[in-house]
């Protein structure tokens, strides 16, 4: 700790924190563009400039450790002048194009041009112009307005692990650009949207579609994959116009991926806005009523274990609660929440957690990646890896087809036998492991969905054993999910009962005729032309693969528009908010089964969302403890079995269209054409 | 004012006396009326009346979209969505006043950076329907074109006082 | 069959067409009452009032009225429909009926009956029926309230009007109009009985529900009063019926005090003029000061036009008619003893 004085104010403060961060720390602002605390430190925009007595200049406080007996002066006339100073400096070249700037009303340069800058500009030369740079679908830029504070590029060289971007030139002709003209090619390209204090770079889907101010902001959940950002949905009358990030260290600090943030147009197309009953081959518009009714008249003549149900990527834990128990009324234990067929045993909840937990990851002293490639699967925890791995003595093996993971990774082969290798002792990393403190194993779910996945699991468990990768404070055994649903649903027990069929037994049921009726809740990852006659139900938001195939379609409501519960891959129960109301006839997902379940007179006991929450915590207490962690115990599970010898196979071949929503956004198609297919269609927003 | 002298010119009705013959003063005194329609009064060039989007000397619609006079409208009166056009330039797809809202208050003139929205001399816009007074951007532009003469005046005649 | 004709019939058409001489010109001066009362306010507003229906807005009043006719009359569904609809005909019939026994001239009058006085002023109370009427039959708020105040008003106010006419009975020494302004041959009462005079003027404002005391109506707490529900024509009735009551009162006026049809001096010039001329005139110089209040001085709040008919009209016509007589018994000038 070292004493100082801040605004003739003493403070004890700890040593080796820069002059900003300690009057942070004291409640004091100070103005700042290239400064942001998860990069690293620049020290070249000087609107930080405090005055430190003995000190002949002003320093820029945000690049000066604190030192014992410092007197710093924050409220002066002398660093007001300073400010001032500064601010017309960063104003000479920055256009006044505020009024069709859609950063306006969220700048901050703007803010503090109003905050800490002058009335007036001395300036009366033209303005300079730089060239538009190219940024990819999902940026917009106007680097007249850039003030080059580098957040982008040391966001892109750090953060991201991309480094296209840079700034070229030397004092007015600084421009910043990825040096040749090409999208940048990172999965988390949006946040420099964020990051960036003007205008220069902004979102290029939401150009000019409305102002911060016009918009209602909702504090929710993603579900575009399984770490479940914490976000804000922006919504201006009925349509979600944005999405932000929210700070959470526990989860996904403040970034989010790409397919959270610009899937959003996809709430706005293919969706189901009412109920639809097909008929003679067609579907046809029809009222909840007589959809309700059509169901329950199919439902009737049929026996309990004729009836299939499954559960999509995105289905919430109210409407899994619900339709778990509607099944189990209707006297079916034939119910199945992982679509893609993952082995994993729900009964016990440390072999499909990330149990080591997110944060966990920036104590992991090694790191071995099982079938995952995080970087598509998980972009954000891909960052916070890549985070562990910048901070240094990390190594990082990795099994599993070649991939470009943004750090340096130890391949170790791309199938189980790599993993029998370290099992055995031997090989480069099994020296790696055996000496870090802190081992950590994630598990994809590329490993774990093959049809040998259990056997994998216990591979992996035996591997975890052996290299004492869990120990009494540390647990670094972790599975990496790919839905946001499934380990709510595995949470929920939402897998076959006793003599149940899985997902793959529904479909061949369904094939040979013994499963009549299947209920499909946001089920589009199976196989839907594999249902042969049976009788399909499909509750969901899109119209996508499943509601194609469905005899009767019930309108639900997508992520944004309920109120719901979603499990994250750590175990922690998040809550999303209705931002905007589900569109047309659309309901909230568990008050459709609820409805459903009068017409087949199997009504279930609850009417409101607080009574299904506690029906939810009947299932699993684990859902009283809402946006906490709680370790699992360590327990036996895989089953040992015979490994087929083939690679992990990626089952993502496309990051940008891997849901219902990123695949009806055009933002996402737009994306898919140009960073999978090399084309670059230039949007209107391009110029 | 002492008792006795309040109470005398209460008793004598001297306040309303006074009051009767000053109305009766005014009573013959020269009358103001304007005959309107016939002759109207003049007006000033700050004189807030039917609104109108203004156009470049060029053609090109001025308004850029920047929402600040929706922002401002007191009486939430304006309504305005806006897309990127074809050329990439910020511009409204929708701009809507319901005249019916409207408290004319000229905060959305002062609110455009660019002038495109002005409140023009033209306060004679009586329509027969409700829906009349609901004002699209057709209809605004259309105005602009056609007061834009006066609009340019009074915006120069104003000028050295914004 | 001719007799009949003679001793009934002929009468009767004859009483018809007396009536008639007497309404057709009330009716006309009610409507260009309202085109006076608009110009003359106007003017004192330094406006021109209406002036563009016809030369100088001549027209205005048939243009009011053609208006008011064509309009449909709404009744509310939650109204007493026969009391509703009856209410503005008892207040326009009232104020007809009240004309009877006014004198236009000597010997000019439908009725000349003896307690004439007494017969004007029980008419002028049951004015206050049909605004009873309409006010409970509106089934509203605000009518209601209305007539309640207007009821409570007239009847305040009509005390101190009575006692002051009883100080100009005294005077008279008769209850036939005729005969009260006879008695103000030598002097209108007006002279002898300025305070009487001015109190019996303010009460009647009072009694036609006008500025300032249109309480009834006050637009601003009870919007319209008791006509709030009144459309088309019943309104026209009520409106023509409260002007006509203006006029009766405006004449009452002048009966009482300004002499009714005798010329101010009983000399060579204003002789030449009729009586009926300067009785109209006199009604005229009346609504026009009823106007002129209007014009000037806002409305009271109810509490202070209580106060004023009870606390201070009240005791002070009640001192008049003391005063009054005991002036006529110590100097001897009780009217029949002459």
């Amino acid at each position: 700790m070292v004493n100082i004085t801040i605004d003739k104010e003493k403070h004890d403060v700890e040593a080796g924190i820069t002059v900003m961060q300690a009057c942070e720390h004291v409640g004091i602002e100070i103005p700042r563009f290239c400064y942001h605390e998860r990069l690293s430190i620049a020290g070249n925009c000087r609107m930080c400039l405090v005055d430190i007595e003995r000190s002949p200049k002003p320093v820029a406080s945000c690049a000066m450790p604190v030192a014992e007996g410092m007197v710093i002066n924050t409220n002066t006339p002398d660093v007001h002048k300073m400010r001032k100073g500064v601010m017309e400096f960063l104003l000479i070249n920055h256009p006044l194009d505020c009024p069709i700037c859609d950063q306006g009303g969220e700048c901050d340069l703007q803010d503090q041009a109003m905050g800490f800058g002058w009335d007036r500009s001395r300036y009366h030369e033209n303005k300079r112009a730089v060239k538009d740079k190219d940024f990819g679908p999902l940026i917009k830029t106007t680097m007249t307005r850039c003030i080059h504070c580098t957040r982008c590029v040391r966001f892109a060289t750090e953060i991201a692990g991309v480094p296209e971007l840079g700034a070229t030139g030397r004092g007015e002709n600084t421009e910043i650009g990825t040096y040749i003209e090409k999208a940048i090619s990172s999965e988390l390209s949006g946040n420099m949207i964020d990051l960036c204090p003007v205008g220069a770079l902004t979102n290029a889907p939401y150009a000019f579609h409305a102002r911060s101010w016009e918009l209602k902001k909702t504090e929710s959940i993603d579900v575009m994959d399984a770490l479940g950002s914490n976000i804000r949905v922006d919504a201006r009358g009925p349509e979600v116009m944005r999405i932000l990030p929210r700070l959470n260290d526990e989860v996904n600090e403040e970034w989010i991926s790409d397919k959270t943030r610009f899937a959003c147009d996809g709430l706005r197309r293919q969706r189901l806005d009412r109920p639809y009953v097909r008929k003679n081959g067609k579907l046809k518009e029809a009222s909840w009523d007589s959809a309700f009714t059509t169901i329950a008249h199919f439902a009737q003549e049929l026996k309990g274990d004729q009836i299939g149900a499954i559960a999509g990527d995105l289905a919430d834990c109210e409407s899994m609660t619900a339709l778990k128990d509607l099944m189990t009324a209707m006297g079916t234990n034939n119910i199945d929440c992982r679509q893609d067929g993952a082995k994993l045993d729900s009964g016990i909840r440390a072999s499909y957690l990330f149990n080591s937990t997110t944060p966990g990851i920036d104590r992991a002293s090694a790191m071995l990646l099982i079938g995952a490639n995080t970087r598509f699967d998980v972009p954000v925890l891909n960052a916070r890896i890549r985070k562990r791995w910048t901070r240094g003595s990390c190594e990082i093996g990795y099994i599993g087809q070649q991939a470009d993971l943004t750090y340096p990774v130890t391949h170790l082969g791309d199938g189980p036998a790599a993993l029998k290798t370290l099992l055995n002792g031997r090989g480069p990393f099994a020296k790696v492991m055996r000496t870090a403190e802190r081992p950590m194993i994630i598990i994809g779910s590329d490993a774990i969905t093959r049809p040998d996945g259990a056997a994998v699991l216990a591979l992996a468990r035996q591997v975890a054993v052996k290299y004492e990768v869990v120990t009494s404070d540390w647990n670094g055994f972790n599975v990496l999910q790919r839905a946001a649903s499934r380990v709510g649903g595995l949470d929920l027990g939402f897998v076959p009962g006793r003599g149940g069929l899985d997902v793959a037994g529904i479909l061949s049921g369904a094939v040979d005729g013994s499963i009549k009726m299947v209920y499909l809740l946001g089920a589009d990852e199976v196989d839907t032309t594999k249902f042969g006659n049976a009788f399909i139900i499909y509750q969901g938001h899109h119209g996508d693969a499943g509601a194609q195939r469905a005899d009767v379609i019930l309108p639900g409501a997508a992520y944004t528009e309920k109120n719901a519960t979603y499990v994250n891959i750590d175990g922690r129960v998040q809550l999303t908010r209705l931002a905007v109301y589900p569109p047309g006839d659309a309901r909230e997902d568990w008050t459709i089964i609820r409805a459903l379940s009068e017409f087949t007179k199997h009504t279930l006991p609850y009417d409101n969302l607080r009574q299904l929450r506690a029906r939810m915590v009947q299932l699993n207490s684990n859902f009283l403890n809402v946006d906490q962690a709680v370790p699992a115990l360590w327990q036996d599970f895989g089953t040992e079995g015979h490994i087929k010898d083939t690679p992990f196979e990626s089952k993502i071949n496309n990051y940008y269209m891997t849901d219902p929503i990123s695949r009806a956004s055009e933002t996402m198609a737009h994306c898919t054409e140009v960073f999978l297919r090399g084309e670059d269609r230039k949007t209107p927003a391009n110029g | 004012m002492g008792f006795i002298e309040k109470n005398t010119r209460a008793i004598l009705l001297i306040e309303l006396a006074a009051g009767m013959a000053l109305t009766l003063k005014y009573f013959f005194r020269r009358k103001v009326t304007v005959n309107y329609p016939y002759e109207k009064g003049p007006l000033s060039p700050r004189f807030r009346g039917e609104h109108a989007l203004r156009r470049y000397p060029n053609g090109e619609e001025r308004c850029i979209a920047c929402k600040l006079c929706e922002a401002i409208c007191p009486a939430q009166a304006i309504v305005i969505e806006a897309q990127p056009r074809d050329d990439g330039s910020r511009r409204t797809t929708r701009y809507d006043i319901d005249m019916t809202k409207c408290i004319y208050c000229g905060y959305c003139e002062e609110a455009c950076p660019v002038d495109a929205i002005v409140e023009g001399p033209n306060f004679e816009f009586a329509t027969e329907t409700r829906e009349e007074l609901m004002y699209d951007k057709d209809k605004l532009l259309a105005n602009g074109d056609q007061w834009e003469t006066e609009i340019a005046e009074r915006l120069r005649l104003n000028s050295p006082f914004r | 069959m001719v007799e009949i004709w003679d001793n009934y019939g002929l009468p009767m058409v004859w009483m018809i067409l007396k009536i008639i001489a007497i309404v057709f010109p009330i009716m006309l001066s009610v409507a260009y009452l309202t085109l006076a009362e608009r110009k003359v306010i106007g003017a004192m507003h330094l406006r021109k009032g209406p002036n563009v229906v016809g030369p100088f807005g001549l027209f205005q009043p048939l243009a009011d009225g053609l208006k008011l006719f064509l309009k449909e009359t709404i009744i509310p569904s939650g109204a007493n429909r026969g009391v509703f609809i009856l209410a503005p005909c008892v207040t326009f019939v009232l104020a007809l009926i009240a004309w009877a026994v006014i004198p236009f001239d000597k010997g000019m009058v439908l009725s000349n009956i003896n307690v004439g006085i007494l017969y004007l002023f029980a008419i002028s109370s049951l004015g206050v029926y049909g605004i009873l009427m309409a006010g409970w039959a509106s089934n509203s708020r605000y009518a209601f309230l209305g007539a309640m105040r207007s009821a409570a008003q007239m009847i305040s106010y009509e005390v101190s009007m009575g006692l002051i006419i009883i100080t100009v009975l005294l005077c008279v020494g008769s209850l036939n109009l005729s005969d009260i302004v006879m008695a103000q041959r030598e002097m209108w009462f007006i002279v002898p009985l300025f305070p009487m005079g001015v109190i019996f003027f303010v009460s009647t404002l009072a009694e036609t529900n006008r500025h300032p005391f249109d309480l009834p109506e006050a637009e601003a707490e009870l919007v319209a009063g008791y006509n709030v529900e009144y459309s088309a024509m019943t309104f026209a009735l009520f409106f023509l019926g409260e002007y006509a009551n203006m006029i009766l009162m405006s004449a009452m006026t002048s009966v009482l005090f300004l002499g009714g049809w005798l010329p101010p001096f009983n000399a060579i010039p204003f002789t030449w003029i009729p009586g009926p001329v300067w009785f109209a005139l006199k009604i005229a110089f009346c609504l026009f000061i009823f106007i002129w209040v209007r014009a000037t001085f806002p409305r009271y709040r109810y509490d202070q036009l209580m106060r004023l008919g009870w606390k201070i009209f009240l005791p002070l016509s009640l001192a008049a008619v003391a005063i009054v007589s005991g002036i006529l018994v110590a100097f001897n000038l009780t009217p029949n003893h002459g």
